[in-house]
């Protein structure tokens, strides 16, 4: 009840937040664009040339989809960051701590609030996929199930990270932060490329699994989204993978708890 | 000896910078005791560390050193927490909330039944004179206003223990007065109120106990009788006093006052026997004899110096 309490109520400033509305337009206003060349070569599609036409418009939705599953992480990011930090700067959490509400509550219902937020982005995220597809005289062959928990399974480890850094500093720092681990865990993604010193290869694999990965934890990594097919993998694989990501946001969030316990509750 | 409502005891707290920076000493050795169903005057200038205090025994900051009790329990343990109304100074509110949806959502945290919930917050609007403006976002609310809401939210819960923190700033001296009798009335109920503020003559009012703290050291704590009078000085009155009588009652250092309501004479209480006695056979009628009261601002100056009080 009380979780449920402040994760709604976190939601609710999350609709009222500034930054956030601006985000959102803005991001709105690029999808719109990107829209354009999709409607325009569905008009032009004929019987002739419809296999360039299909590749041509699932490597649009794939660019697309790709920014805005980016995008998605710097929300994450941004608000697991800033939804403590502006409790503390208001003075707001003065009040709602000398409530009945343990440290670790606050805070896990806060995430959960942030969590609440990115699932609605997932789904927007994954209506848009279809969406566009179909703007483009396309369909996407996929299990939609991947393109909703592996997003939010990404998401879930960006604002747990964000949110473990944001106790001990500032917001931008914290969110500056995460991003910097993503893109660390994206230059550590194995590829045909391997360095040949054993020593180097293992710090390699080594990071690719202790950073916040996404392409371990990306959807890309079960679909062939340029060719609409599923790529067949076993529910062993899923599982795995799944149970990474899980653990890795728990983890990471149960440090953030411990770090919150014992920090000082003032206004900033 | 009851069980303290709220207990420190050689509390310490010093303020370390990052990364090696310089150590600010708030609370040194700071004990107190608060027994339940007084209402206690946390007093001190800016920077005392009363704040620092509230916030350590609302478990928000953590002592270096000593033993904190509140209601029984540690400091920021939800079951003391749950009998505990807290009104930090300048109560912070969620802006996109109206006061009826602030109170609801703080009902939830406190655990009010939700059956319960809305009678009780029509009620608490009603007992801080906002009733009509429930559905008015806090936003915007004028600054007594919010002060009120912050009031009518640390009443939720029918809490035993209330910190309050500046209550009556930001109020004019109706609302003070208004805010002053809603504490008065829940002191008369048997709440324990833990009162910080900077207008002295309001707490002489509500409190009969003071702790006066500053630069982080306890200067004076004990009942306000006691802290007030002044020891050396009584105060007589009487019906009436012939013009003889006050000549030699001068003499001997007295001061007398005439009024509607009869003579006052205040005189060194090393003579206050033999005056009575001999007010008596002159046939005056002694109304009253009682020590000498200073103000809580004349020992709070003293003790506290020239640290301004507001």
């Amino acid at each position: 009840m009380k979780l449920r309490t402040i994760a709604l109520n976190t939601f609710g400033l999350f609709l009222r937040d500034r930054l956030l509305i601006i985000f959102g337009v803005l991001f709105l206003c690029v999808i719109l664009l990107m829209m354009t060349p999709l409607l325009v070569v569905k008009a032009r599609t004929t019987t002739s040339n419809m296999q360039q036409a299909q590749t041509y418009v699932l490597d649009l939705v794939a660019t697309t989809m790709f920014m805005v599953s980016g995008a998605g992480s710097l929300l994450a990011a941004w608000a697991a960051a800033d939804t403590v930090a502006s409790e503390m700067k208001s003075g707001t959490i003065l009040a709602v701590m000398a409530r009945p509400v343990k440290r670790w509550e606050f805070l896990l219902g806060k995430y959960m609030g942030v969590l609440l937020l990115m699932a609605i982005y997932v789904v927007m995220m994954f209506g848009l996929s279809y969406l566009l597809a179909w703007m483009g005289g396309q369909r996407l062959q996929s299990s939609s199930w991947i393109l909703l928990v592996y997003p939010m399974l990404r998401y879930a480890i960006y604002a747990a990270i964000a949110m473990a850094v944001a106790t001990v500093a500032h917001q931008v720092l914290s969110w500056g932060l995460t991003l910097m681990l993503g893109v660390a865990a994206a230059l550590v993604v194995p590829g045909p490329d391997q360095p040949h010193n054993l020593a180097l290869r293992w710090l390699k694999t080594g990071l690719y699994y202790a950073l916040p990965s996404t392409d371990f934890l990306s959807e890309d990594r079960f679909l062939t989204i340029k060719h609409a097919t599923l790529r067949q993998t076993g529910w062993l694989e899923h599982l795995t993978t799944v149970a990474y990501g899980l653990d890795y946001a728990v983890v990471i969030l149960l440090l953030a708890m411990w770090s919150f316990h014992y920090r000082s509750l003032k206004r900033d | 000896m009851t069980a303290a409502a709220l207990e420190f005891q050689a509390v310490t707290k010093t303020y370390r910078k990052r990364l090696g920076g310089q150590e600010v000493p708030a609370l040194t050795h700071v004990s107190f005791r608060v027994a339940p169903g007084e209402a206690c005057a946390f007093l001190g200038p800016n920077g005392a560390g009363k704040t620092t205090s509230i916030s350590i025994l609302m478990g928000f900051l953590y002592a270096d050193w000593g033993r904190i009790q509140v209601l029984g329990y540690e400091p920021g343990d939800v079951r003391a927490k749950n009998k505990i109304g807290f009104m930090p100074e300048n109560f912070a509110f969620y802006k996109h909330l109206n006061a009826e949806k602030l109170l609801r959502f703080h009902a939830k945290l406190a655990g009010v039944a939700k059956d319960k919930a809305g009678g009780l917050i029509r009620e608490l609007l009603a007992k801080v004179k906002l009733d009509g403006f429930g559905k008015l976002k806090i936003g915007r609310y004028s600054r007594g206003m919010v002060q009120r809401v912050g009031i009518a939210q640390a009443l939720l819960g029918d809490p035993d223990l209330l910190v309050l923190d500046e209550p009556t700033s930001g109020l004019d001296p109706a609302g003070r007065k208004e805010v002053r009798d809603l504490i008065l009335a829940l002191k008369a109920l048997g709440k324990t109120i833990f009162l910080s503020s900077h207008i002295l003559s309001e707490v002489e009012q509500i409190c009969n106990q003071a702790i006066i703290i500053d630069r982080g050291r306890v200067v004076r704590a004990g009942p306000m009788n006691e802290l007030l009078a002044t020891g050396d000085q009584v105060e007589i009155v009487v019906d009436r006093l012939t013009e003889e009588f006050e000549v030699a009652l001068r003499e001997r250092g007295a001061a007398v006052e005439r009024s509607a309501q009869g003579v006052r004479i205040v005189i060194g209480s090393q003579h206050k026997r033999e005056v009575v006695e001999q007010l008596w056979s002159a046939g005056c009628d002694v109304v009253s004899l009682q020590p000498v009261r200073g103000s809580l601002e004349e020992l709070y100056m003293k003790l506290v110096g020239s640290g301004e009080p507001a």
